[in-house]
Parts: C-alpha cells; sequence; structure tokens
C-alpha cells in the first residue's frame, strides 16, 4: 500500500427494485462499481489482498436507503466531483452514488459514528390510516419495552433506548406513513418493521407494511 | 408486449433471495423496441445459471443482431414458483419482464440429465404446452442445446428442435431462418421443416425414434438429414469473449471473468463425453486471451478472472499467457485462476505464476483411476510417479491443499483398484509430507473426490453396462476402508443419483413419459440433494413399463442400433470401437495435437483443423 492514502466518503442510495439487495450483495456491488470506475484504490496488506474499503450499517433485504455510505481509500488523489462522475458512470442505477467527499484518517469508522437511523415506513391496507396505526403505536409504546423473536430465541428492547425520540404517523395514500428514529449499537437493532407490525398487530387493523426507506444516518446529537 | 413487474413484486418480499427475479445488473442488456424477442432459459437456479459460459456467449451474441432481444430466464425456486402459480403470474424473463410465452423463440440449455424435470417445471409456468406435437402456430418456438444433445431422446418431445454442438453461428442461422419462416407466414410444421435444413439443427418430430435394430430415420416426405452433424466453429478468434458479461449481485459459482482460452481436448480419456463431442482443439491466440481478459476485468470489475476450458495447462503458449497477465493485474488485488491441472511439474509451476506469490488456495488432480492398468484401460496418461513428484513439487512450492479426483466402477475395475485409490492417497499423504516443513505439516489437507463411472453417449465405453448399485456401494465401503483415516477428506458421490444420471444418459424416446410423470408428482430441481427423491423416479419408471436397471447397468450390442445414432459429433464408430478393443486390450492410445493424428474422424468430418497458437505443442 502507498504511504499516503486518502479516505473517500461516498454516499449512495439503494432503490427501487435494488432494494432487495442484500448487504453483503451492495458491498461486492460497490468493490466491483470502484474498480470498473478506474479509481486507484488501495490494497490491504497480507496474503490475501483486497481493496481497503469500509461500509456504514447494514440495511436488510427489501429496505431500501437514499443516503448510506461506505469509505474507500486511494492511493491518488482525485478531485470528488471527477470521483462521483467516475463511480457514477459504473454503478447500476438503483445504487447510485450521490456525493463524494475526502474524510480525515482521524474520524471513526461509519459504523461507530452513525448510530441514529432515520426511516419511512408506509403502511398500506383498508383500514391502516393514521389514527389506527397511532394508536397501535402508543399501545406498543405504553409497555416501553417489546419482545421479538429473533432465530428462535426472544429478544427484548428497551424501547426508551432504541428509539430516541418518539415516531410520528402522517397520511399516505392507500394508508399511513411513520417517520421514526431507531439507535444502533452494540446491543442490536430494532427493525422498523418489526415494530410497526407489532403496533398493527395490537389494533387488529387489517394494514401491512408495505415498504420501508431509511432517510437518513446521522451521529448522536446532531439533528 | 406485457410487462409481469407489477405483479412480481410483491410476491419478492415473501421469497428467499429475491436478487434472484429482480434483474437491472451490470451488464443486463435491455432492447425494448427490437421486434424478434428471444428468452434463454437455464433450467435451474439464477447463482447456477449465471455461472454458465455458454449462455453469457449467447446471450451476447444475439443482442448483436439486428431486430433481436434476448433475455435470461431461469427457474423460480420452489417458494417463487408456488407464489406465481398462486398469484397467477407465468414464468417472465429478467430484463423486460415480459411473459415468457410471448417470446418468439425459447432457448433452453441441457445442462445435466437431472434438470430435466425442469424443463417441464419452466415450460408449464411459461403456460407453453408440454409437447412439441401439442403447440399451435401461435406458441413459442422451443429449442435445446448443450452437453446433454448427444443423446436428446429423453427430452426430444419436449423440443421443436434441438440445435446439436457450438452454438455462436448456429444461433444467428436458425434465428435468420424463423424470422423469414415468420415473414412468409409458414405454418409450425413448415417452420420447423425449414429449421431441419439449417446445420447442426435436429428437428425430433420429423423423425421415427429408433427401434432395436433401426437407428431414427427421417420421416418419409422430409428433407430432414439421415444423420443430423454437429455444428463447430473454425476457429474462435471470430467470436471474441463478451467483454461486458452479466455482473451478478447474487454470490453466484464461479463469481468471476472467465476467458475461454482453449476448446476442445483430445489427451482421449475413453470415459469423458466433453473429451469427445468438443473436437478438434482449438486453442485461441496468447494476445486475444490477454486482450479479453483485461477487457472483461475493465468491464465487468470482477475480482478474480479464470482462465477456462478442459485442459489449461496444455494451451502451447499458456506460460506466456500467464506471466502477461500476472504483470498486467499485479498491485491491483485481482488473481488469476485455472482449473484443474495437468498432472506434472509444469502444471504446479503454472499454477505458480497464476498466484504471483499471493494466495495458494488448493490445486485439483484428476488421476481418475487408482492403478496403472486401470489407467491405461481408461487412456489416462498418467503414471503415479508423476503424481507424487508433482504433489513433492506442489508441497515444496508452499501449497498446502490438494484435491483428488476418481472414479468407482470403471469397465474392468477390480477390487485392487478401488483399494488402488486409498493405497495412491497414502502415497500422496507421505510425499506431501515430506515436501512440508514439520511444524507446517498440521496444515496439510488431502481431498479425495470418488464419482461414479456413467458410461456416456459418444465416448468408447457408449456400449458398457454401469455398475448396479449394490455393487458401487459395496466398492465404496471398500474404498473407504483402504483410506487414510487422518489427512484425508473423502466424498463419494450417491450411487441412486448415478444410477438414475446412467439411464436418463442412454435412454430413448420413451423416457420422456417417465421425466413427465416425475414432474406432475412434484419432481423438481432434482440436481438437488435435498429435492432428489429416488423413489419418485422408480415409482414413474415402473409405472411407464420401463426397466431403469437395464437401462443403466446392461452392456449394449455393438451391433445394434442405439438411440442416438442419428446424431453425430464428428468422431466415427469405427474410431470409437477400436478405441474400446485398445482399452480392454490396456493400450494407450496418445493425444493428437502433440503426437499425429489419431483418426477419430472429427477433422475429416467436420472441415475443420486443430488451431494451435504455437503451431505446436510438447
Amino acid at each position: 500500500m502507498a504511504d499516503t492514502t486518502f479516505r473517500l466518503r461516498v454516499t449512495y442510495g439503494k432503490t427501487g427494485r435494488l432494494r432487495f439487495l442484500s448487504h453483503l450483495e451492495v458491498t461486492h456491488a460497490s468493490e466491483r462499481s470502484v474498480r470498473r470506475a478506474g479509481l486507484a484504490y488501495a490494497v490491504t496488506q497480507g496474503f490475501n489482498p483486497r481493496m481497503k474499503v469500509a461500509f456504514g450499517p447494514a440495511l436488510p433485504v427489501g429496505t431500501a436507503g437514499l443516503a448510506e455510505s461506505y469509505d474507500v481509500w486511494l492511493t491518488r488523489y482525485l478531485p470528488p466531483a471527477d470521483a462521483l462522475g467516475e463511480l457514477r458512470r459504473a454503478t447500476p442505477d438503483g445504487l447510485a452514488p450521490i456525493e463524494a467527499r475526502y474524510v480525515s484518517e482521524r474520524e471513526p469508522s461509519l459504523t461507530a459514528a452513525l448510530t441514529l437511523a432515520e426511516y419511512e415506513v408506509v403502511v398500506g391496507g383498508p383500514d391502516a390510516g393514521p389514527d389506527r396505526v397511532r394508536t397501535g403505536l402508543e399501545a406498543v409504546l405504553a409497555d416501553g419495552k417489546l419482545t421479538l423473536q429473533h432465530k428462535g430465541t426472544p429478544k427484548v428492547f428497551d424501547l426508551a433506548v432504541f428509539l430516541p425520540k418518539e415516531p410520528t404517523v402522517g397520511e399516505y395514500p392507500g394508508g399511513s406513513m411513520v417517520r421514526m428514529t431507531t439507535r444502533m449499537g452494540a446491543s442490536g437493532t430494532l427493525r422498523p418493521e418489526a415494530f410497526i407490525s407489532e403496533a398493527i398487530r395490537r389494533t387488529s387493523a387489517d394494514g401491512a407494511v408495505t415498504s420501508v426507506t431509511r432517510t437518513g444516518l446521522r451521529p448522536e446529537g446532531e439533528s | 408486449m406485457t410487462d409481469l413487474w407489477p405483479v412480481v413484486e410483491p410476491l419478492l418480499a415473501r421469497v428467499e433471495r429475491p436478487a434472484r427475479y429482480t434483474d437491472r445488473e451490470w451488464g443486463a442488456l435491455h432492447r425494448p423496441e427490437a421486434p424478434y424477442r428471444v428468452a434463454l432459459l437455464y433450467p435451474d437456479t439464477y447463482e447456477l445459471g449465471m455461472a454458465n459460459s455458454a449462455l453469457a456467449i449467447l446471450y451476447a451474441r444475439l443482442n448483436t443482431l439486428e431486430g433481436v432481444a434476448a433475455e435470461r430466464v431461469f427457474v423460480p425456486w420452489v417458494d417463487m414458483g408456488a407464489a406465481m402459480r398462486e398469484a397467477r403470474v407465468p414464468l417472465f424473463t429478467l430484463e423486460s419482464c415480459m411473459p415468457v410465452a410471448e417470446c418468439d423463440l425459447l432457448g433452453i440449455t441441457l445442462p445435466y440429465e437431472l434438470t430435466y424435470t425442469n424443463i417441464l417445471e419452466a415450460l408449464d409456468l411459461s403456460g407453453v404446452p408440454l409437447r412439441a406435437a401439442e403447440r399451435s402456430d401461435g406458441d413459442v418456438l422451443v429449442i435445446g442445446g448443450g452437453p446433454c444433445v448427444f443423446n436428446p431422446e429423453p427430452v426430444a418431445e419436449f423440443f421443436d428442435a434441438i440445435l446439436i454442438g457450438e452454438g455462436e453461428d448456429a444461433v444467428a442461422d436458425i434465428v435468420e431462418a424463423h424470422r423469414e419462416a415468420k415473414a412468409a407466414g409458414l405454418s409450425r410444421a413448415e417452420v420447423l421443416e425449414r429449421l431441419s435444413s439449417v446445420q447442426g439443427v435436429y428437428v425430433p418430430s420429423l423423425y421415427a425414434p429408433a427401434t432395436a435394430d433401426v437407428p431414427a430415420r427421417p420421416l418419409e416426405g422430409s428433407r430432414a438429414p439421415a444423420r443430423v452433424v454437429k455444428r463447430v466453429v473454425q476457429t474462435l478468434s471470430a467470436h471474441a469473449t463478451p467483454p461486458c458479461p452479466v455482473v451478478p449481485f447474487m454470490d453466484v459459482i464461479h463469481d468471476r471473468a472467465s476467458v475461454e482460452i482453449l476448446r476442445g481436448c483430445s489427451r482421449g480419456c475413453r470415459f469423458c463425453q466433453a473429451g469427445m463431442v468438443y473436437r478438434p482443439v482449438r486453442e485461441r491466440t496468447p494476445d486475444e486471451i490477454v486482450r479479453d481478459a483485461l477487457a472483461q476485468l475493465r468491464c465487468t470489475g470482477h475480482e478474480d478472472v479464470s482462465l477456462t476450458s478442459l485442459s489449461t495447462t496444455d494451451h502451447s503458449r499458456i506460460e506466456e499467457v500467464l506471466r502477461r497477465l500476472s504483470a498486467a493485474v499485479r498491485g491491483t488485488g485481482v488473481a488469476l485462476s485455472l482449473p484443474s491441472l495437468r498432472v506434472d511439474a509444469f502444471g504446479v509451476e503454472m499454477a505458480r505464476l497464476a498466484s504471483s506469490g499471493g494466495k495458494k488456495s488448493g490445486l485439483t488432480f484428476a488421476p481418475e483411476a487408482g492403478t496403472q492398468r486401470l489407467r491405461d484401460v481408461i487412456n489416462k496418461n498418467v503414471s503415479e510417479e508423476d503424481l507424487l513428484a508433482t504433489v513433492r513439487v506442489a508441497f515444496g512450492a508452499g501449497w498446502r491443499r490438494v484435491k483428488l479426483y476418481f472414479m468407482c466402477g470403471l469397465p474392468t475395475e477390480t477390487d485392487d483398484d478401488v483399494r488402488g485409490i486409498g493405497a495412491l492417497a497414502w502415497k500422496v499423504l507421505d510425499a506431501a509430507r515430506e515436501a512440508t516443513p514439520p511444524a507446517q505439516r498440521g496444515g496439510i489437507r488431502i481431498g479425495v473426490s470418488v464419482s461414479v463411472f456413467v458410461p456416456k453417449a459418444v465416448t468408447p465405453f457408449q456400449w458398457e453396462g454401469q455398475l448396479p448399485m449394490e455393487e458401487v456401494r459395496r466398492r465404496q465401503a471398500i474404498l473407504r476402508d483402504a483410506m487414510p483415516r487422518k489427512g484425508v477428506d473423502l466424498h463419494w458421490h450417491d450411487a441412486e443419483v448415478s444410477f438414475l444420471e446412467g439411464a436418463l444418459a442412454r435412454g430413448g424416446r420413451d423416457l420422456s413419459r417417465v421425466i413427465e410423470r416425475v414432474w406432475r408428482e412434484g419432481g423438481t430441481f432434482d440436481a438437488w440433494t435435498e429435492r432428489f427423491s429416488f423413489a419418485r423416479w422408480m415409482d414413474a419408471f415402473v409405472a411407464e413399463g420401463l426397466d431403469a436397471s437395464a437401462l443403466a447397468t446392461a452392456p449394449r450390442d455393438p451391433d445394434a442400433a442405439l438411440p442416438w445414432d442419428h446424431i453425430s459429433a464428428g468422431v466415427d464408430r469405427a474410431y470409437l470401437l477400436s478405441e474400446r478393443e485398445a482399452a480392454m486390450g490396456g493400450r494407450t492410445t496418445p493425444d493428437c495435437t502433440f503426437d499425429g493424428c489419431t483418426g477419430c474422424g472429427v477433422c475429416q468430418d467436420l472441415g475443420v483443423d486443430i488451431v494451435l497458437a504455437g503451431g505446436s505443442r510438447g
């Protein structure tokens, strides 16, 4: 690896049909985009050299993202606008890069820094209007805790920790839309559709989560 | 054309691996304006089909034709198939998400006998009648091709036509003939008659199938040829490797760039169908290989490139190719890989060049039999000394893992030959230990994989019987006892799967009834261990009044007719018979690319020549 490397932070979307990709599929696809773009990427040292690249928090299969990120280390400086242009040319539309900028080596990793995730969850169904969904959410929140099955074992989420602020419910054609923020950490991640599905179940409403979009990721303390 | 995406999308939230069905990969080609539409079906899942080089070649080739769009189709996994039936969504192509039944042509690969039920699953999901005889003028034209066509009879009735041999030129001829016929308003029967005049195209409905004494022959009044002769391309140079194949998002098998550096192999192993049916040997030049590999890496962004063929280290200029390519990718983290290697020091040297100091993942060799006597019978010209010397060189150079391929049940095999596989594994293990520093010996891994010999059409062993299952199991027990307990990982093929493969490989037209019955009883994805039901197959053979044991295990009389006698790979029957005699006499036959013509007949019958990039080998 060259002595000096340049840490390029790329922000991209995961949208349309490509929301069905898994995190691993997105990471492979992004590495291939970097190679196709012809960027001078750094390679890890060791027996099995690989591209030096680090990804932000994983998105599940089926969940879209509007501002996901990865860092890739380059061995030659390239103006960010040029890097963005080359990456856009070399990436399928559904994963198109939106922004590229250099960040300091001193900055913490993406997964360490970005612990708050903002979501828009669309609920559809004959009686999945905002009032009904809000009632369900309030019932779940009143418990303070939510128990979900994870690979056959129950996992308890303390909602005061995992939901740093109260979700809001608004109008949406054919149902409603929930805007919510979750906190990710060493103790796990609360999946928005699991939380909302539980809320719908509480009201016995005829409705279901029809789409989940992560609209942004941010560090603690920023709004 | 109908866009099914709005009805497909809601199904994807509840199925495994939805990326199988979404399209939109890098390199996927969308030509919505093209009036002539081809669906290319691989009769298994996306992740298996996307590893198939032939599909990638034909996809690229067809999409260069004016007015033609070729799109990919795979068989939906069981969960998706059920969801589609429930929602009444027909089988769709990936790119346009259009119904397969709305296409002009449906091309289906025949990669392996155990995928046959999936062909019916795909036709049924498409809403296309299963048998050619039931289709009418408006139905899509269903054409097969691929490795299994050298005995097409078990699936012949499901196809309107089957291409025998290589597709690069033939697919263009088929599309041209079909377009002209459509423009002229011909009936389906007239279209098929016209297609039968394209060289290499077999139209099953124009032939009376073989009986015990008489080979299949054209029906009276048909102008179809008495023998359908394999199509070949004269030289690979006329067809560059597709530079921008589709790059899957999913983790597929063989997920890498690949360049076919040569086609064909004339080493002449007598059990090997590929070695007989892909003749003659045609090499690409080093310039073409380096150009194609770098172009494909640039366009795909893959991190590995494989140099593929039946015998890559036999390429007459492989050393130059590897030196140039490894220099070109140095420092990028891109790895070169070679498939199974020639058993000699040169093979190891080439693997060392390919790995160029980086990862040494493991080497694969194929001695195929455990004793010299049996290796002479099958014409595998490898000696025990070659193998042990090769192992010493490999472990001395730092490799710690080798994999060895063998077969059980080869003609004339005795218990001593089976024990010989174990004895050879012991010697390989000892040689590996000797060549490895004591502190590193714990890392030594010898993999031994033993398949069951299945006689295939167009080989010198096409008349041999396959071992009955009980006998296979008895020999596998001998094998297990003869193997070192530690340091060797032994794998063998399932006796039931091999038996069925044998019954399907050499059967006739009547087998189509068995295949259809198995599919109707729920059989799909038979190549997947968890989906395979031997009982379902055996019940179907009984119900249709056919004897699976006779098909698989009974030797054939060389004077009787074979179901595939009307199909020619260019290899003469007389040559196959003389090779069979040589096998029984333990006499070996050299490779014509090293030692001159051995009279197989391919070059004369097909009007082609061996093409060697270096002018000569050896």
